[in-house]
């Protein structure tokens, strides 16, 4: 399978439209039936996958519609987990922090049926599905059970990892693991490093990895160990600075983040275009897909529309320039 | 003898978070916002009372992390992204020194004057700390583009500090000193710079003629220990060094997991200290920002139970 040189995707998240928002609120509230609470979500759904494909994203993804929050959706589904209310992260803002009260079991499959609408719904050849990793789980989650975070996270790598064969079954080939978390403790990174691992440990998808706001240069120095084909990591944030680090990145893809998340300014298409260019003085071409730093939720929605449109923009920019050079497309790789 | 205290923040409540955020985008007036602030704290004293708390603070509920609004009461800082507050999930804004720091007029003696009132009215027994960051910690976690040497720059920050200390009305201050323990971590970032124990020290010994000073560390071991205060320890990851013989704090009650602590094993944990101190203060082990507030109620009640 071959893709367009430079291939764009998403991260994950994408703002919610506001009136999904209130299904949601009205279904806590238990004001809104389950079926029209889930009806709703699917409706979402595609309208954030046609608004990924209409920015022409190449491997787009729903915007994650159905999940409220990127750790308590899964620890919600996973038995074993119980929840005491929220903790603050920052300023005011709050996330459900689980607790691992019991073994923790695989009770229901945790994103195979938002795989399968949209899979059914794209007219994409590939999708990215992302799933929250092992050690990210484990490390915002609190342990009453577990002998150690690292126990903790080998029994959550284990699965994740049943999780993934169905998704490969179901004929998923890119799932990302997002693992904000795994560089929390350097010494722990060990720990992550092998949950990841271990929770692709047999799987034939294309995986990449996702690392955001962290000191990078404790992921550079296990760039070799880890089993997965490409990193999805954040640059427009750090304004494309201190970006030595990626010479430790010798065969794996480079998902280049070029995309501020927090900021409402949308980037030029020659700006985007710009940073590309200054990112392959690292890693050639043929190892790079574009996408924004983050998941957009954050954002204003019809900012993050125009955000994702100059991001494909500014990539068709630098596809010119490699065309001349005769670089117009590359293999979809699902290892490396 | 042992004397259950608070050291730094409770966890904002969700009901006064949203208050707040009603306040910054125009939805309550300045004096409603006043109200809840008084009101939690009210609440929050109440329940101190009632867990059998001796030593309190008044739960930083003004405050986003140990830094702000501090900072921005500071000529010289410019406010700057979030980062990671040490190994948590939990991030504050960090300060960028532009320039010579110097104190402006600020409200922070007024907040102590409010919690002060409201402390004399439902537990007139306690003693209230006000609570600030200490120069080191402050020092590590700044982006440093004006000073010299991160040892001038804590010297900075312990003038300014000393200035506010002058101003609050009360007997007692909190230093948050994490760094004395944990210098930076680099969770955070790359550490570039020390700020040497000599200075650490020389500058909080300083600062303890202006007030007595109870100083925190948590997330380690410190390797700086003043003498003539009161020194937090953290015991859950970290310990009390062998040569320390001044008053003392011990952490004991970890705030960053949900599992509750036995009080039987607490007791048999504290009993050499007991020996070796005479008073020991009990406190959790860091702030309990990290802990649903139902839990950290839990475990505040908890340390209560260790008191007598
Ligand atoms: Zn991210």
């Amino acid at each position: 399978m071959e893709l367009p040189i430079l291939p764009t995707s998403v991260i994950g998240s994408y703002p919610k439209p506001r009136w999904l928002l209130r299904m949601y609120n009205l279904y806590s509230l238990g004001r809104l039936p389950e079926e029209d609470f889930r009806e709703a979500v699917k409706d979402a759904s595609v309208a954030v996958l046609r608004e990924h494909e209409r920015t022409g994203i190449d491997i787009p993804w729903d915007g994650e519609m159905g999940r409220s929050e990127m750790t308590e959706y899964f620890t919600s589904k996973i038995g074993g987990f119980r929840f005491y209310g929220p903790v603050r992260v920052w300023g005011n803002a709050y996330f459900n922090k689980a607790a691992a009260v019991s073994k923790l079991e695989y009770r229901e499959p945790l994103v195979l049926d938002e795989f399968r609408w949209v899979k059914e719904n794209t007219t994409r050849e590939i999708v990215k599905v992302p799933i929250t990793g092992p050690y990210t789980i484990a490390e915002w989650s609190f342990n009453e059970y577990y002998s150690s975070k690292e126990e903790l996270a080998f029994e959550l790598a284990k699965i994740l990892n049943r999780e993934f064969r169905l998704l490969e079954e179901e004929g998923a080939k890119f799932i990302q693991i997002d693992e904000p978390a795994m560089l929390n403790h350097p010494d722990e990174v060990p720990i992550a490093v092998e949950a990841i691992n271990r929770a692709v440990k047999g799987v034939n998808v294309k995986f990449g990895l996702h690392v955001c706001f962290s000191n990078y240069h404790l992921l550079a120095d296990h760039f070799d160990e880890l089993r997965v084909s490409q990193f999805a990591l954040e640059f427009a944030n750090r304004k494309f600075r201190d970006m030595d680090f990626l010479r430790k990145l010798t065969h794996q893809e480079l998902g280049f983040g070029v995309i501020d998340v927090h900021n409402p300014r949308v980037e030029s298409p020659e700006e985007v275009a710009r940073a590309i260019r200054k990112v392959m003085n690292y890693v050639e071409p043929e190892r790079l897909y574009i996408n924004p730093d983050c998941g957009l939720k954050l954002l204003d929605r019809r900012i993050a529309y125009q955000k994702l449109v100059n991001m494909v923009r500014g990539v068709e920019i630098v596809r010119k320039e490699l065309a001349r050079e005769g670089k117009k497309s590359i293999p979809f790789r699902r290892s490396v | 003898m042992i004397v259950p205290a608070l050291i730094g923040s409770l966890p904002r409540p969700v009901s006064l978070a949203k208050k707040i955020e009603q306040y910054s985008i125009g939805r309550l007036s300045k004096e409603k916002l006043e109200e809840a602030y008084r009101e939690h704290t009210r609440r929050a004293f109440v329940k101190l009372r009632n867990a059998g708390i001796k030593v309190i603070t008044d739960g930083l509920y003004r405050w986003d992390d140990i830094f702000n609004p501090l900072i921005r009461f500071i000529d010289g800082i410019e406010v700057d992204g979030l980062f990671k507050f040490y190994e948590n999930n939990f991030f504050y804004r960090a300060p960028v020194v532009r320039g010579e720091l110097s104190l402006r007029e600020n409200p922070i003696p007024e907040w102590i004057n409010v919690a002060l009132e409201i402390k004399e009215e439902v537990y007139p027994e306690a003693t209230l700390k006000a609570v600030l960051p200490g120069p080191v910690t402050l020092a590590y976690h700044s982006i440093n583009e004006a000073y010299e040497s991160l040892n001038e720059l804590a010297e900075a920050y312990a003038n300014v500090l000393g200035e506010l200390m002058k101003e609050l009305p009360v007997k007692l201050v909190e230093l948050q000193e994490p760094a004395l323990a944990a210098e930076l971590s680099r969770a955070t970032r790359e550490k570039k710079e020390d700020v040497s124990p000599e200075v650490a020290r020389e500058i909080i010994e300083g600062l303890a003629k202006i007030r007595e000073l109870w100083v925190v560390t948590y997330f380690g071991t410190p390797r700086v220990l003043p003498e003539g205060v009161i020194m937090n320890f953290d015991l859950i990851e970290g310990s009390v060094p062998e040569n320390y013989s001044g008053r003392i704090g011990l952490g004991i009650v970890n705030a960053r997991e949900t599992k509750m602590e036995r009080r039987d094993r607490l007791i048999d944990r504290l009993r050499p200290f007991l020996r070796k101190y005479g008073e020991v203060y009990v406190t959790p082990n860091t702030l309990l920002d990290f802990l649903p507030e139902s839990v950290a109620w839990r475990k505040l009640r908890l340390l209560g139970k260790l008191g007598g």
